[in-house]
C-alpha cells in the first residue's frame, strides 16, 4: 500500500512538471496550428542557462526562473517575429521543418558553447526529502511541482480573466470569428508564442534540477511533450494537464511494479489505445474547417 | 455612406465577384437577394475586411477601406454577423458578447453600458449568460451573434442571413430589432434568402447572380420586378437583366 501511495504521489508530482512543460506546446498549437518542435530545445536551452546561473552565482535553480521566464518571453516574441510569422500561412509541414531546424541550431550552439556532456544543477536540498507518514517526497520534486502549479495557475488566470487571454482563446476557437471582433491574428499569435516560450523559462529551470541533461536531450523531451499533447487533445490546456498526469503515473507505477525501462512503452500504449477510441485525443475538439 | 465600385474579389481560384457596384445610403436597409453561390456573402466579407478585394474601390463615408484590416473596419463603425459559426463555442454567452466589445475594452464604463443595452435588447444574453455558446441551439446562437455585433454601437451592420434557423417568434424578434436599429439611425446591409421578409423589411433591394449585381432599386420595386422570379426559378439561363451601370445604380439606390 505504501509503495502504491508513494508511486501515485510521485507520479502526480512529476505529472505537474510535465503539465507545465506541455502547456506551452499546446497553447502555441491552439492559436497558430503550429507544432513547435523546438519547444524541447527551448527547455534544454533554459536548463543550460539556469545551470550556468546557479554555477556562477549560486542562485537557486528553480528561483532562477524569475529571470529565465521573462527572458524566454522576449525570446519567443523575437523568434515569432523573425521566423515563425514567415510560415504562418504555409502548410503545417513547413512549420514543423522550420522549428525542427531551429531546434537543431539551438542544439548545435549549446554543443559548441557548453560542450556535449551531462549536467545537472544540484542545490543543497537536491537529495533531501520530506516525509509524510511512510511516504517520502524528494524536496526538489516538491519545489518543482509547486513552481509548476503556480505558473499554470497564473497561465489559467491570464487566459480566463484578461483581455489578452480572451483574445488568445477566441483566436484558438474561431480565427475568423476573432477577426470579426477586432482580434488581430498576427498580434495574438506573437503573444501566444511568447507566452508558450515563457513556460519553458520555468519548465527548463525545474528540468535542470530534476533531470540530468545535455544538448541533444531535447529529442527526448519533445517526444514526451508531443505524446502528452496528442493524448490530451492538441490545443487543449485541460487535455495537457490530464495527459501529463497520465504520463507521470504511468512512469512511476510501471517503474514500481515493473521496470523503469517499460514505463515509456506503457505510456505510448495508453496513447495508442486512447487514439483508437478518440482520434482527437481526450479533450480535443475535432477541427472545424467550416468556420466562416 | 458605403459605396463599392467595380469590386472584384475571389478566394484564390479566380474572381467570385465580377465588378460589383453597390451603394448603401445613410439610414437605409439594403437587402441583397440572389441564388446560392451568387456571391452575396462574399460581398459582406469584402466589406468587413475578411477578404481583400483584388480590384475596385470600397469607401465608407468617403474614405477608402478596401485595403484595411478587419479591426480597422470595425473602428469605422462597421460590424458583421456572418452566415455561420461566428461564436467562440467554448466561451460563455457572456464572454462571447463581451468579446464584441474587444475594441472598447479600455473604457470599462462604456463597456458596461453597452453590455446592459445589449442585454436589454436580446434577453437571451442575460438569461443564458453562463452557458457555453457551443451548447446553444442554432437559433439561440444567431441571437447571440447579433447581440455581439451591437457592442460597438455600429453605424453600419452587415447581416448575413439573419433569419437562418430562427423560429417564427425569434424571426419576428430579429425583424423588430432590425427595424428598431433602423429607426435609431443605424444603416443595415443584409443578405436574405427569405425574400419576402428581407425585402419587406428593407428600403432598398439588390439582386445578385453569378458574382454580379443584376438589379437594384427600392425594395418595393425589386420585389415586384417580374424578372426576380425568373432569376430564382430560371437557373443559369436567366435572361440578361437591365443591369445598370455604376453611376445609374448609385442613383436608383439613393432615391
Ligand atoms: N472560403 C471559400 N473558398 C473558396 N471559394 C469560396 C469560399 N467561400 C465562397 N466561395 C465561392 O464563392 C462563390 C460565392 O459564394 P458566397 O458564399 O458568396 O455565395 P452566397 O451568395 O452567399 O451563397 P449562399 O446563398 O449559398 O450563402 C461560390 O461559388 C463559392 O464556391
Ligand atoms: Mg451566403
Amino acid at each position: 500500500m505504501t509503495q502504491f501511495l508513494q508511486a501515485v504521489v510521485l507520479g502526480l508530482l512529476i505529472g505537474g512538471v510535465y503539465a507545465l512543460m506541455a502547456s506551452g506546446l499546446t497553447l502555441i498549437f491552439g492559436v497558430m496550428r503550429i507544432i513547435n518542435i523546438a519547444q524541447g530545445a527551448f527547455l534544454i536551452l533554459v536548463a543550460m542557462i539556469t545551470w550556468w546561473l546557479w554555477h556562477e552565482t549560486g542562485i537557486d535553480p528553480i528561483l532562477a526562473s524569475v529571470i529565465t521566464a521573462p527572458l524566454m518571453f522576449g525570446f519567443g516574441w523575437v523568434v515569432h517575429r523573425l521566423l515563425i510569422s514567415r510560415v504562418s500561412g504555409e502548410s503545417s509541414s513547413m512549420s514543423i521543418l522550420l522549428t525542427f531546424g531551429f531546434a537543431m541550431v539551438i542544439e548545435g550552439v549549446l554543443d559548441i558553447t557548453a560542450g556535449n556532456r551531462f549536467r545537472s544543477a544540484t542545490p543543497s536540498y537536491f537529495d533531501e526529502s520530506f516525509r509524510i507518514g511512510s511516504v517520502s517526497l524528494p524536496k526538489a520534486q516538491v519545489f518543482g511541482f509547486l513552481a509548476a502549479v503556480l505558473v499554470l495557475a497564473a497561465l489559467y488566470y491570464v487566459l480566463t480573466r484578461t483581455w489578452t487571454g480572451r483574445a488568445i482563446r477566441a483566436a484558438t476557437q474561431n480565427p475568423s470569428g476573432a477577426a470579426l471582433v477586432g482580434v488581430g491574428a498576427a498580434g495574438t499569435a506573437a503573444l501566444a508564442f511568447a507566452l508558450g516560450s515563457a513556460t519553458t523559462g520555468v519548465g527548463g529551470s525545474i528540468l535542470s534540477v530534476l533531470y540530468p541533461f545535455f544538448p541533444a536531450s531535447h529529442y527526448d523531451w519533445i517526444s514526451r511533450l508531443l505524446g502528452i499533447v496528442v493524448l490530451g487533445g492538441m490545443g487543449s490546456l485541460p487535455g495537457a494537464l490530464i495527459g501529463a498526469g497520465i504520463l507521470g503515473l504511468a512512469e512511476t507505477l510501471t517503474a514500481t511494479y515493473g521496470s523503469l525501462s517499460w514505463s515509456t512503452l506503457v505510456f505510448y500504449v495508453v496513447i495508442m489505445v486512447v487514439l483508437l477510441i478518440r482520434p482527437q485525443g481526450l479533450f480535443g475538439a475535432r477541427l472545424r474547417e467550416d468556420a466562416a | 455612406m458605403l459605396s463599392m465600385k467595380a469590386v472584384f474579389a475571389g478566394y484564390g481560384g479566380g474572381n467570385v465577384l465580377q465588378s460589383v457596384d453597390l451603394e448603401c445610403a445613410e439610414q437605409t436597409i439594403t437587402c441583397i437577394v440572389g441564388p446560392n453561390g451568387a456571391g452575396k456573402s462574399t460581398v459582406l466579407r469584402v466589406i468587413s475586411g475578411l477578404l481583400r478585394p483584388s480590384a475596385g474601390e470600397i469607401t465608407m463615408d468617403g474614405e477608402a477601406i478596401g485595403d484595411q484590416a478587419p479591426d480597422e473596419i470595425l473602428r469605422r463603425g462597421i460590424t458583421q454577423v456572418p452566415q455561420s459559426h461566428a461564436l467562440f463555442p467554448a466561451m460563455s454567452v457572456h464572454e462571447n458578447v463581451l468579446m464584441g466589445g474587444y475594441l472598447i475594452r479600455k473604457n470599462r464604463t462604456l463597456l458596461r453600458e453597452r453590455l446592459d443595452m445589449v442585454k436589454d435588447r436580446v434577453p437571451l444574453v442575460a438569461s443564458r449568460a453562463g452557458d457555453h455558446a457551443g451548447n446553444l441551439s442554432g437559433g439561440q446562437r444567431r441571437m447571440v451573434e447579433i447581440a455581439r455585433c451591437l457592442m460597438l454601437d455600429p453605424k453600419l451592420i452587415l447581416l448575413d442571413e439573419p433569419s437562418l434557423g430562427l423560429d417564427p417568434r425569434s424571426l419576428a424578434g430579429v425583424a423588430d430589432l432590425i427595424h428598431a436599429l433602423h429607426q435609431e439611425g443605424t444603416t443595415v446591409l443584409l443578405v436574405e434568402q427569405n425574400v419576402r421578409l428581407g425585402l419587406g423589411l428593407a428600403t432598398h433591394g439588390v439582386v445578385m447572380e453569378g458574382g454580379k449585381v443584376r438589379l437594384t432599386g427600392t425594395a418595393a420595386a425589386v420585389k415586384d420586378d417580374p424578372e426576380i422570379a425568373s432569376l430564382y426559378l430560371g437557373g443559369t439561363k436567366a435572361p440578361p437583366l437591365n443591369s445598370p451601370p455604376a453611376g445609374q445604380g448609385t442613383e436608383t439606390t439613393s432615391v
